[in-house]
């Protein structure tokens, strides 16, 4: 019993010494990635800016009780504009994220997909279709029917794909309507 | 309990043994013999839930493969060097712990230096644990042979494994999405056979390549016949 | 809530299936599958030992692992239990029911290395499952393995009457069987979010 029992128990010793010293060596650039894809996501979709937005940001409470993070984008002391993760949780096959980011205006200044499990081919033409991201560019809550072609909205669903779209502009229009109420300048 | 092939370890055995039991032929057929003739995916099916649930593109099968063959090679190192001290009744376990240990030093390298792939591989990088292949050359090959023998074994299997997964990853990205390591192949006008790089397009595609080996392999098998 | 479990159940075992959606759980698929029979030994087997590995790793989780910032022993942790479950439940049963080990007996060994079971714990955790949903989600997670099994094996043992050709007997006709299920079950998929 004993030989079996120590035997099992160095193994495991060792294994948890090994990870440990992993854990440790890999702990900073992890997070550092992290950091880097959050940044990424924000640099493309906020308007030209100096600060770095992802330490540049506020929590605000929502409607539903849920809290919000709002990116902030400054040049100098100004702040041009905010950027805010929304979820469409009504995409083809779960979750979408979304970060949105927002103008002065009102007007979207970017959109990036951060992440989704759409089919390929198909819902995730979102991503790969050049001109459908970037058409939002510009629009705000007023000068656009929010809503796909189908739903008598203003956005192109894709060949193949309805569902996709209309979780997305949904969520779109959400971000929208949060940061109409919660965005202060 | 004397259940334990020996209590003292002979001293460097597998190590620098002065003559060595085994000879370069020997590590030469160890490390054949995974390839092809003892392929985990295509002869055993073994190690079908990654190879299926990734391959959705050459490069991602590549990334899986090597994930798997760094995790294969250090566990049976580890299993061969301290075979002899450890009871042949708590060795599976044992095993267990040292591939979990190995898979989770790969998973955090990955997450750290590779995120992408990381992201893109997400659920089967841990699972490489229960990946039958690495556990079945651990227990059956390494934890009876020298450490030289055990590597080039699971150097082999490995990399018979690597392939298997570029190749299923290969066959689908070129129907499915008409590319092959992200190059264009079939160009613009290529109407994507998508079926294949959904679920049921790696049950099928690995199907037709299985019936296709088995096409030539019994063809071949005729030739040597006559 | 009851309803927010009964999507978690609904999309586990038909929209996301854990064999022929998640590819988890594929050895025994294709291993087990010959007769209807052993395929519902294996599928007993697996769910019970599938639920009560999610609720002690999510138990441990929780207790251990977070509070003492131990994440990197996760996978460890993980496959250490599964491992004891299944040892615990040989015995246990060996010792009560003659009968029922005889017929589980010779799936338990296989179930340490099923990577659904590794599989569910660790989706539990990304999800970040509460207890109820823990338990929901594993159950219906068997129950999906479970049904794409006996559907396999009901398939097969009609094979086994039909006249194949020669480059597609054995495994290669099986999956490419098992990939027209997989297509059929593609059409539940949009059913239910998540």
């Amino acid at each position: 019993m004993s030989r079996m029992t120590l035997a099992l128990f160095t193994v495991c010793v060792i294994g948890a010494i090994i990870l440990a010293l992993v854990d440790r060596a890999t702990r900073a650039p992890i997070a550092e990635q992290q950091r880097q894809e959050v940044l990424r996501a924000l640099d493309s979709v906020l308007p030209p800016h100096t600060n770095s937005a992802d330490q540049d940001s506020r929590t605000v409470v929502v409607g539903d009780g849920s809290q919000v993070v709002l990116y902030l984008a400054r040049r100098g002391d100004n702040v041009v504009g905010t950027a805010l993760a929304v979820t469409a949780p009504d995409g083809y096959s779960g979750d979408i994220d979304i970060m949105v980011g927002i103008d002065r205006g009102g007007r979207i200044s970017g959109v990036a997909i951060l992440s989704h499990a759409e089919t390929p081919g198909l819902g995730d033409k979102m991503t790969t279709d050049r001109d459908w991201l970037p058409w939002f560019r510009g629009r705000s809550l007023t000068d656009t029917q929010w809503g796909v072609k189908k739903d008598g909205g203003d956005v192109d669903q894709f060949t193949g794909a309805t569902i996709t779209p209309r979780a997305v502009v949904g969520a779109i229009h959400r971000a929208l309507e949060l940061c109409a109420s919660h965005c202060r300048y | 309990m004397s259940s334990a092939p020996s209590t003292a370890l002979p001293a460097g055995e597998g190590l620098v043994a002065p003559a060595p039991s085994f000879s370069l032929a020997e590590l030469g057929d160890d490390f054949r013999r995974g390839i092809w003739q003892e392929n985990g995916v295509f002869k055993q099916m073994l190690g079908l839930c990654p190879a299926l649930a990734v391959t959705t593109t050459a490069v991602n099968g590549l990334a899986m493969g090597l994930a798997t063959l760094a995790v294969m090679i250090a566990s049976s190192s580890s299993v061969s060097l301290f075979r002899n001290l450890i009871p042949a009744n708590v060795r599976i376990p044992a095993f267990i712990v040292m591939i979990a240990t190995f898979v989770t030093v790969v998973d955090l390298s990955m997450n750290a230096f590779a995120h992408e792939l990381h992201k893109t591989l997400g659920l089967f990088i841990p699972l490489i644990v229960v990946n039958c292949i690495v556990l079945g050359r651990a227990d059956a090959f390494a934890s009876k042979r020298p450490l030289a023998r055990a590597i080039a074994d699971s150097v082999g299997v490995g990399v018979g494994f690597t392939l298997a997964l570029v190749a299923l990853g290969g066959v689908r990205e070129l129907l499915g999405f008409g590319s092959l390591f992200g190059l264009s192949i079939f160009g613009a006008s290529y109407p994507p056979f998508l079926i294949f790089v959904l679920p049921p397009g790696a049950f099928i595609a690995l199907g037709l390549m299985l019936a296709a080996a088995n096409h030539y392999g019994a063809t071949a098998a005729k030739k040597v016949g006559n | 809530m009851a309803g927010e479990l009964a999507l978690i159940a609904v999309s586990a075992i038909f929209v996301n299936n854990f064999v022929l959606a998640r590819f988890l759980g594929i050895c025994p698929f294709l291993g087990v599958s010959r007769k209807i029979e052993s395929a519902i030994g294996m599928t007993m087997a697996v769910l019970f030992v599938m639920t009560v590995a999610s609720v002690v790793t999510w138990l441990l989780e929780r207790l251990i692992l977070v509070p003492f910032d131990l994440q990197y022993l996760r996978t460890i942790t993980y496959i250490l239990v599964i491992a004891s479950l299944v040892q615990l439940v040989e015995m246990v049963v060996q010792k009560t029911s003659p009968v029922l080990y005889q017929a589980l007996g010779i799936f338990l060994p296989l179930i340490t290395t099923n990577c659904a079971i590794l599989g569910v714990a660790i989706l539990v955790r990304q999800k970040s499952y509460g207890f109820l949903e823990t338990l929901t989600f594993s159950l219906a997670a068997g129950v999906g393995f479970g049904l794409a099994l006996v559907l396999l094996a009901g398939l097969r043992e009609s094979l086994a009457l039909a006249r194949i050709p020669r480059a597609f007997q054995g495994n290669a006709i099986v999956l490419v069987s098992a990939g027209i299920l997989s297509l059929a079950f593609m059409g539940f998929s949009g059913l239910v979010r998540g």
